[in-house]
């Protein structure tokens, strides 16, 4: 189990735990869940690199306590 | 400037009518190229002339979220605002079946509840089909009652968010709006008259297989026969082998021959019947009755005609058919099963019972954080927590 922390830097840091083998659209409907926005309109960046939702975490090598961006489509 | 509001144009529900789509689709369909070359400086009828080129609906699609051409224009009759008398027209043209659906998306976000219900309900009976656009840019099938199903019961279409409307049972009682009067309530009641009399028919064939069996028989055949429906027009016979191979549960029973024709054509009308008990449910109340037999009857028609092509477009009805039927199942005891039932209830049974544990075993977690963090995932639909 680890946790992600999320921000979007209008405000929005959450953090947001999870499996290393939950893919990113699993992610995104947790983010949801918290947020409240819908996991659809959720962009999950780092740096110019958006996270395809079909992949899971540990392909991306996202760690415990790795900082992801948070964009909205 | 090309995207300000007519400066004529009403607010709709307290705002500049193209704040009803959110600000990030607005920009996205602002910048796109469908937008800038087509739309600009289109007057109500021209829009019409746009509208019958249009070829699918649908939300945005891509990585970078894309809007379709019925979403731009969309946005340009909220610009322009049309009277409700072209919106209304729109509605009732019959040609063109994507006109019908923009002016229907048009009425549901502008509309008052009234109005809505009561433009929007003819077309349940629109049996035709349409193509969208999914969010990965593959196109799947669907038919308009099924959207206009979607935009009367949820909240959210077309990555557009929808204004609520009040409930229809809500707007019955304060006497605005009728009793909603199906078309198919005329054919309930002979339906009923005719039970009694197949019943007595039915007790020569029967293997004894019990009362499911005799009310499966239900003579909708001739009642379907008898409707007068424009939707005969609508139906493709690709549209009566799609539901068709949805019905994979039960083999047919020796049957007339000729019995199997007739049954097949309906099938698929007493299956739009059961769409829309389903949401009747509450205001209706005969009809759970008649969705077992309905269900039965489905089971025990297997069709000859099983066609090997199969389209996946039906999947998601079918697994909703298939909940309601589990849990109808699991409810009703008293009739005698068939064969064909009982592993499939028997597995269902198995099914949550099994998803129960492994949810209370996240769940019970002594770490109240990372219960209730499970508890959140179970309601997704995820694994626990490791």
């Amino acid at each position: 189990m680890i946790e992600v922390v999320l921000n979007d830097r209008l405000g929005k840091k959450v953090k947001v735990k999870c499996n290393e083998d939950d893919t990113i659209g699993d992610l995104k409907k947790l983010v949801a869940a918290q947020t409240g926005t819908r996991a659809d309109k959720i962009r999950i960046q780092k740096w110019y690199n958006t996270y395809k939702d079909h992949i899971t975490l540990k392909d991306y090598e996202i760690h415990d306590g790795m900082g992801l961006e948070l964009y909205y489509n | 400037m090309a995207n300000r509001t007519d400066p004529a144009a009403k607010s709709i529900r307290g705002t500049n009518p193209q704040n009803l789509v959110e600000k990030i689709l607005r920009s996205k369909i602002y910048q796109h190229t469908y937008w800038k070359e087509q739309c600009f400086g289109l007057t109500a009828e021209t829009l019409v002339d746009k509208a019958m080129e249009l070829d699918h609906l649908g939300g945005t699609h891509g990585g970078n979220r894309k809007p379709t051409p019925f979403m731009c224009l969309v946005m340009k009759m909220l610009q322009i605002q049309p009277d409700k008398d072209i919106v209304v027209e729109f509605i009732k043209n019959e040609d063109y079946k994507y006109v019908r659906v923009l002016g229907a998306f048009y009425l549901r976000l502008t509309g008052t509840d009234i109005d809505v219900y009561r433009y929007l309900e003819p077309l349940y009976n629109d049996y035709r089909k349409l193509r969208r656009k999914l969010a990965d840019g593959k196109y799947t099938l669907t038919h308009v009652d099924e959207v206009i199903d979607e935009l009367l019961t949820h909240d959210y279409s077309c990555d557009i968010a929808l204004p609520r409307v009040k409930k229809r049972w809500t707007l019955e009682n304060i006497g605005s709006l009728e009793p909603r009067k199906s078309a198919l309530e005329d054919d309930f009641e002979e339906e009923e008259e005719k039970d009694e009399e197949d019943q007595l028919v039915a007790g020569l064939e029967d293997d004894g297989h019990g009362k499911d069996y005799y009310r499966g028989r239900s003579p909708a055949r001739e009642r379907d026969r008898d409707r007068k429906r424009d939707s005969h027009r609508y139906r493709d016979r690709d549209y009566d082998r799609d539901y068709e191979r949805d019905y994979d549960r039960d083999r047919g029973r020796g049957r007339d021959r000729d019995r199997d024709r007739d049954r097949d054509r309906d099938r698929d009308r007493d299956r739009d019947r059961d769409r829309h008990r389903l949401r009747e449910d509450k205001e209706y109340g005969r009809d759970r009755e008649w969705e077992g037999r309905e269900r039965d009857r489905r089971d025990r028609d297997r069709g000859r005609r099983r066609s090997p092509s199969r389209s996946r477009s039906r999947s998601r009805d079918r697994k909703d058919r298939d909940e309601e039927r589990r849990k109808r199942h699991a409810r009703s005891s008293a009739s005698p099963r068939r064969r064909g039932d009982r592993p499939e209830d028997a597995s269902t049974r198995d099914e949550p019972k099994k998803k129960k544990e492994k949810k209370d075993d996240g769940t019970d977690h002594p770490d109240p954080e990372i219960a209730a963090a499970n508890k959140l995932r179970a309601s997704l639909g995820m694994k626990p927590l490791k």
